[in-house]
This record gives structure tokens, sequence and C-alpha cells, in this order.
């Protein structure tokens, strides 16, 4: 049986341009870059070309980029460090966060909420990607620290107005952490234009290595470490280097963005079609924040008259299909999305099943993957 | 050859009945049923997809070239098999989990989505078989007598029956462990698990505190008292006593003594001498037949415990929900909330459970 990967939102291929790049970092140039002699100093200006080339392809200065291990290592950092760095001793700070938010903002912020270090806040989003600002307000005075609004949803492909939150939060003397893990490379992002406080992305979502992730600080902005014990990416994130992993980071993050135009148009092409001929054979489809706008690459669909969406993905694989619920994070998981909730309420009767592309999706993979949504929804589909 | 949804709990019977049905050249697919989380701080880590058992069953899988998913029934076990669990304690009973998980969650939950993913039968790894006749199928004893795990399966719903496999009802452990060993199944050497899965300290009464919460009439502390009344002692909790048991009853008798009752209503725990542990009258609810309903007057074999011998039985009267057996010879330490199972041979008639 032919197999169709169709899950680029979870986790894409390393690319073989970046396992190129990566590879004599494991083996030649293995030094330490903290190390005095020239095998160190090779490291570290290994390292340090890669955060050029990132702060580049970001539109950062490279003084702006730590390295960190991976997407939720970077929210966490964002969310608890940053809150933490705004925070006085006469008020208990306030971290708002979008309710659509990616379970390591989320989570961070409801932690900081529980142990009394901060207030969380939840700022309501509608499926067209408005945030409800007005209603998270009341009561501020003053204590705004932080705000997270992601720059792209990641079970939906919703795109939030960062522009509006950063606006907003410079009215209130806060700061903005922006998770930008499934925008950059598919939409133009700028974090300098964006004049957002800290941004995260994270190398496994555009064809690089798993486990690298970057914390973008702008200038000027703090933010407390969560571990300690050295003195690595300015004591933001102690711990020797992963060389290979920046390297890797750095050239997939450099190759998307500078594909960007092309390779957003080819996705979009794949991710329309897709949606055409699903909407075309399911009756009540509903194509989850299908007239707001998205990124490129996601496809949400909102299923009618199937009762049971986990055996919906275990059918979908044993057809040779890889999607996922809304996120990947929670495999057999039978409780709903938090997303699809705020988004469309809690009483939504349709299950959700996410289909991604990526740089190696093809035609017919888009093609066999509709079919198969659609067969196996005919199959146990209510009343079919 | 069709296509078979394997329960797999990660445990070595399960990972040779996949492997038996692999052999047989059944398409198969393997799934983990997540019924609770280990960790008591959920408010954080919403999801744990860590547990032991579903990281042994994929390693099982991935041996044998399968494919295999988590089933998350957390929220239904909890409701059927865990508060079940804890309110048959509160009410002075001694409850089997794992015939209320079979009876009510498992094999129920296994049947809808092998529907949905287009299986014809559902396989698990129980001491049990199965015979197809033209009278119909069968439950029966599994073949190696020390194994056999009829006893747990009384519950299922006799149309469910003809749909089930059941590979090592057929083998001895011993050839089980081989046959896992042969395979170079990471689980052929695991020990066996005795507790209950949710209960993985043994510590059951920790559970009940937990559930219950610290003020509860089963928590508090009561009077030990003999059949007549007379007051012999105290007990911190009639939850922590089971009929049969010696246990915690303090000393000082003449004779051994044992727990011949519980008495929710009044917090007591009634003790008595060996003699009285012995009756010859049971009575059962919850009844469920995987044969025609038995007749008053039918000589039956009764098994009233895991691992105790079926004995003699004559059916009294089976009306309004409830059957009364009579004993042949009169059996030790009878448990309201344990089941009675009711046998012709090796074969399952069905069961209920002791009022």
């Amino acid at each position: 049986m032919s197999t169709v990967y169709l899950d680029h939102a979870a986790t894409t291929p390393v690319r073989d341009d970046v396992i190129a790049v990566m590879e004599p970092y494991m083996s030649v140039t293995f030094g330490n870059p903290s190390s005095t002699h020239r095998w160190g100093q090779d490291a570290s200006a290994a390292l340090e070309d890669a955060r050029a080339k990132l702060a580049t392809a970001i539109g950062a200065h490279p003084s702006e980029v730590r390295f960190v291990r991976g997407g939720t290592e970077s929210d966490n950092l964002a969310v608890i460090g940053g809150a933490r760095a705004m925070s006085t001793p006469e008020a208990r700070p306030v971290v708002l966060v979008s309710a659509i938010e990616h379970s390591a903002v989320l989570e961070p912020a409801e932690w900081l909420h529980d142990r009394g270090e901060a207030e969380a806040r939840v700022i309501p989003v509608s499926s067209d990607g408005q945030l409800d600002l007005a209603a998270v307000t009341g009561g501020l005075n003053e204590r705004a620290a932080l705000v997270s609004v992601m720059w792209a949803n990641n079970e939906t492909g919703l795109l939030l107005p960062v522009a509006d939150a950063v606006a907003w939060a410079s009215g209130l003397g806060a700061i903005v952490h922006t998770d930008a893990s499934q925008a950059l490379g598919k939409v133009p992002l700028d974090v300098a234009d964006s004049d957002v406080d800290l941004l995260t992305a994270t190398g496994h979502k555009l064809g690089g290595p798993r486990g690298c992730g970057v914390l973008y600080v702008k200038d000027g902005v703090e933010v407390e470490p969560l571990i300690f014990g050295g003195g690595q990416e300015r004591a933001l994130r102690p711990g020797t280097e992963d060389v290979a992993g920046a390297v890797g980071l750095a050239e997939a993050i450099h190759l998307a963005v500078a594909e960007l135009e092309t390779s957003a148009t080819r996705l979009r092409s794949l991710r329309d079609r897709m949606e055409a001929r699903l909407v075309d054979r399911i009756p009540g489809l509903r194509v989850n924040c299908g007239n707001a706008p998205r990124t490129p690459h996601i496809l949400s669909l909102g299923l009618p008259g199937i009762d049971d969406g986990a055996a919906f993905l275990m059918a979908l694989d044993l057809e040779g299909v890889a999607a996922s619920g809304g996120s990947a994070c929670h495999s057999g998981a039978a409780a709903g999305s938090h997303v699809i909730e705020a988004l469309y309420g809690s009483n939504d009767p349709l299950i959700t099943v996410r289909l991604s592309v990526g740089h190696d999706t093809t035609e017919s993979d888009v093609a066999r993957g509709a079919d198969a949504v659609g067969t196996v929804w005919a199959r146990m589909s209510r009343g079919a | 050859m069709s296509r078979v949804l394997v329960a797999m709990s990660g445990g070595v019977d399960s990972s040779v009945a996949a492997a038996l049905l692999v052999d047989e050249g059944h398409e198969v697919i393997g799934v983990t049923m997540k019924t609770f989380c280990y960790s008591d701080i959920p408010a954080h880590g919403k999801t744990c997809c860590g547990l032991d058992g579903i990281m042994d069953a994929k390693r099982v899988a991935s041996t044998l070239g399968i494919p295999h998913y988590v089933f998350d029934v957390e929220e239904d076990f909890t409701r059927d098999v865990i508060d079940d669990f804890v309110s048959e304690y509160a009410r002075g009973r001694t409850p089997n989990p794992c015939v209320r998980c079979n009876s009510n969650t498992k094999f129920r939950d296994l049947l809808a989505r092998g529907h949905a993913l287009g299986c014809d039968r559902i396989a698990t790894g129980h001491y049990v078989r199965v015979t197809h006749s033209d009278e119909g199928t069968a439950l029966l004893r599994g073949l190696d007598d020390g194994k056999d795990q009829s006893y747990f399966l009384w519950g299922l719903p006799q149309e469910m029956l003809p749909k089930l496999l059941f590979p090592v009802g057929e083998l001895t452990k011993s050839k089980v462990r081989e046959r896992a060993r042969t395979l170079e199944l990471t689980t052929a050497d695991k020990p066996e698990s005795q507790e209950i899965c949710f209960v993985p300290t043994g510590d059951y009464r920790d559970l009940l505190r937990k559930r219950l919460g610290p003020v509860h009439p089963a928590l508090e502390p009561g009077t030990i008292v003999r059949a007549d009344g007379t007051l012999v002692g105290e007990h911190s909790g009639f939850a922590g006593f089971t009929v049969g048991q010696r246990r915690g009853l303090g000393g000082g008798f003449p004779e051994p003594m044992f727990v011949i009752e519980v008495r929710p209503e009044t917090k007591e725990v009634v003790v008595g001498t060996r003699d009285e542990l012995f009756g010859s009258a049971v009575a059962v609810r919850e009844l469920n037949w995987l044969t025609d309903t038995p007749s008053p007057g039918d000589a039956v074999r009764v098994q009233l415990r895991y691992r105790a011998p079926a004995v003699q039985a004559t059916v009294v009267d089976v009306t309004g929900g409830e059957m009364r057996l009579a004993l042949g010879d009169a059996q030790r330490a009878i448990t309201p909330g344990q089941s009675a199972v009711l046998f012709n041979g090796d074969r399952v008639l069905g069961g209920g459970r002791i009022v």
C-alpha cells in the first residue's frame, strides 16, 4: 500500500540540503564553542555564523537570537522568563494569552497563575481571527506584563493579528511574545517590522532538525532564565551548544524564508486543491477558519456525522494516510481540542482532522489524501 | 483471513495472542486501552502517554510489524470501573473491578472501535476459549487450570461471543512464555501483574481516601462486634475490611476470628469463628447469561471467587433480576460484591454479583 504523509504541521522530514550542512559539525568540527583551543574556536565561529544567518532571515540583529532546545522550551522561557522579568514587587503581574495558543504557552501561563506568581487571562479569539481585547482589559491597572499571541495557529493555520496585539500591549506597557513556529517560512515575517519583543520558532516544522529552536529577544528586553549552569546564550539558555543543530536550524529557516514566495504559492495550491476536493465530496463539511487569513500549508476540517475522532485518524492511518486531530501532541486523547472549542464552542458536533502539506508533498499526495478522507468518512459517518 | 483488533496490555499474554494471530495470517491491529493515569498531578499534564504498558505494547507491535494505537478510555473507565470500585467499598462490599471492566468497558469499546476500523474480530490475551457449534458460541475455561480467567468474563454480552478470539486460551502459561521468548518479545519475562491496574501500589484504601475525601463514613472509626452484638474491638474504617479477612482485627480472641459481615449503615465490622464464616445460600444480582437463563432446580457448578474451585449448587429461583442458589456444601467467605459464576463443566453459563 502506498503511504502519504500529510502531517507537516506535526513535523517534517529534515531536508537533504540541511543534513548536508549539519554533517561536519557532528564529526570534523565537533568542538565545544566555549573552549579556548582551535576546535572550540571553529565551533564557535560556526555557531555565530548560524546566528547571523538566522538573524538575517527573520530581520533581527544576531545579538537578539538565542538558540534553545525546541519550540516548547522557547515558549516556556518567553512566558515564564518574560513575565518574571517584567514583574515588580508592588503588584501581581498579568499575563495575557490568546485562547488558541499552543499548550507550551497556555500551560506555563496557568502554572504561573496557580503558583500565584502572575494572574493569567485568556483573550477570546473568533473563528475569523479577531482578538477580543476588550474582554480582558478590565482592572489591569498597569499590571499587564506580557501578552502572548501566536502568529499562526498550529491546529487551523489561522493567522492572528499580531500587530493589533503589539499596539494594544504597548499602550498597556506590556511586552509581546509571539509563537511563530507554524508561520515562519510560510508567511512573510520580519521581527523588526512587527515590533514584537519575543518570538518563538522551531526547526522541525520547516525541514530542520528536531530539538532545535530559537527565542528572539529584542535588544533591551529582559527574560529570566529557567535553567542554570553556564553562561551560554547570554546566560538565558546554559548548556553546551548544539552546534550542528544550530547550523541546521539556521539553514532550514534561511532556505524556507528565501524560497517563501514560490513555496507558499505551491503549498497553497496543494492545500486548496485538497480542500476543494473534500468540500465537493463531503456534504456539511466545515473548513475551520476557512474564511479567515490562514497559513498556506494547513487544512483543518470539521467533519460531520462522526462520533469517534480518534478512530477516524486510526482508520486513515490504516488507509496509509498520516493526519492529525487538532495537534499531534495528544495522541490517543479523547478530549476535544481547546482550539476548536475556543473558536466554535464546546458543543461543536464536528470532529477535527488536520491535513498539512510540506516541501515534499506532491499533487498526487493531496489527491490520494483527500480521497482517503472521503472514503473513511463515507464508511464511518452516521447513516452512511 | 480477517482483520483482527487485538487488545494489547503490554503483558506477555496479549503480546503472544497478537503474535499467534499474525502467524495465522490475519491482518492484526494492536491497541492499548489507556484506562487511567498513574499521575496524581493532572492539573498541568493533561495527558500522560508514557505509561509502561503502552510503551511495552508499542515495542511488541513494532517487533511484530503491526500497527498499534492507543484508545483513551479514561473517562468511561473512571465512571464505570473506578467509581464503582469506590462506591462498592463505601457500601461495605468487595468489588471485582476486572469483571466490571470486561463487562462494561473493555469489550464494548473494543467492539465499537473495531467496527470503525473495519475489524471483523476482537482478540485479547485472556486464558479462556470459545467454541462454535450449531447451538451457538460457548465460552469455556482456558486449558491451563492455573491461569483460567473465565471468572472475569461472565458479564460479556452473549451476542459478542461469536466475534471474540482468545488465542492463548488453548495454551499453558509456560508455552506462552516460551513462545514470547522465541519471538524475542520484550515482554517475555515480565512478571505477572497481580495488583489492580489502577491501584499499582496495592493500597486501595489510599485510593478510597483520595476519591471519597477525608471525611466519609466508610473511612471513619467504628466498632468490631460479634454476631450477637457483643462489642469486641474498634476499627479505623469498615472500607478496609472484606469477608474472610483476619488481619486488622486485633488479638486476644480465644480462637482465630474472621470478618463475617460488614454493616455500612452502623459502621460495624462483624467477626466470628471459622464456623461462622461458612454459608450455603447465595443471592446474586446484576445477572448476565451466555446461555439460556437457568431454571429453578437446575444443578450447576458455581465459582464464588477467582481461583476458587467451582462447587455443586442448585438453582432455587431466578426472579426479579435476582438468582438464589443453594450450595451442596457450605463454602467459606461468600463475599458480597464478588462474582458468582455458573458453569456446566468447562462452559461458562453466566453469572452475577453476590448480594
